[in-house]
């Protein structure tokens, strides 16, 4: 495998969904050039900073007393747990 | 023949307490399985309409059917998945059909949003001190939403929502063939943004501890 081949394949190997043929030969051109190698921990990162800066916001109390409502479920433990989660 | 039936005054009541108890279990089920990604479904819901009165009626509709609809979900599969596309189908036939400039982002409504907000995350489990720890929330976001929405799409689900390529895939109706190239061409230009930005600070490293 040469760089291009696998730098086309770091986006889907950082998610874990390449196929296993495609995973060996990856791995196999990872341990032999430092290049991609760094361009798959940066792209590891990436995800990360996505993961972690993006601000995940979490639904008003009111929302989540109204859609209990609407299932005419009001399990108190049940509120607890996406309120203060 | 005064004497009381027991065995048909049972009868009639155990039917009436099955009726309902079907009816509770589906509620039971509901809870256990959807209504846990309430939060997340808001969350998406949020930072599609980038307005919190709209995302509540989009959370609101999305759960209504989701229930209605809950004997076709297919038990097993992955129920949140099952619910976001709901909520995307929801958003479409909602807010995009009337939208005037599909697409245009508000940079002005961004910045006020994370504004109004107070974050409680804390970033202090970060010990790694490169360049892209000085970046903010709020660049991370404007960047993100710099993207085209097919490519911004894809990746929120992929890395906020944790969804797979083949849950992606079913929720935006393209194959996984498409989702993969997306997320690759997305995060190509993500990264590109995300130096621009980066190199402000001068790739800065001195906030090491
Ligand atoms: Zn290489």
């Amino acid at each position: 495998m040469n760089c291009k081949k696998a730098g086309v394949l770091i986006s889907a190997s950082v998610d874990g969904e390449l196929s296993l043929n495609e995973e060996q030969e990856f791995l196999l051109h990872l341990s032999e050039c430092e290049e991609c190698r760094l361009e798959f921990e940066d792209a590891k990162k990436t995800k990360m900073i996505i993961k972690e800066k993006i601000i995940q916001f979490k639904a008003p109390q009111a929302l989540i007393m109204s859609i209990m409502q609407l299932t005419s479920l009001g399990t108190k433990e049940h509120e607890d747990t996406l309120l203060y989660e | 023949m005064d004497k009381p039936d027991p065995t048909r005054h049972t009868k009639t009541r155990t039917k009436k307490e099955s009726l309902s108890r079907e009816e509770h279990q589906k509620q039971l089920e509901f809870q256990r399985e959807a209504i846990v990604h309430l939060n997340a479904l808001y969350n998406y819901a949020l930072h599609l309409t980038m307005n919190p009165s709209d995302a509540e009626d989009l959370v609101q509709e999305t759960y209504l059917k989701a229930y209605r609809f809950f004997n076709s979900f297919e038990r097993g599969t992955n129920c949140k998945a099952w619910l976001f596309k709901i909520l995307k189908n929801n958003y479409i036939n909602r807010f995009r059909k009337n939208s005037k400039e599909p697409g245009k982002v508000d940079y002005d409504l961004i910045k006020d949003f994370y504004h109004s907000i107070k974050d409680t995350r804390s970033d202090t489990s970060e010990t790694e001190s490169d360049y892209f720890h000085s970046l903010l929330h709020e660049e991370v976001y404007q960047a993100l939403h710099s993207l085209p929405e097919e490519f911004r799409e894809v990746i929120q689900l992929c890395d906020i929502e944790g969804f797979t390529y083949e849950e992606i895939a079913n929720m935006v109706e393209s194959p996984i063939g498409t989702v993969r190239s997306r997320l690759y061409r997305g995060r190509k230009l993500l990264r590109a943004q995300l130096e621009g930005y980066a190199k402000k600070y001068g790739f800065n490293t001195n906030n090491s501890q």
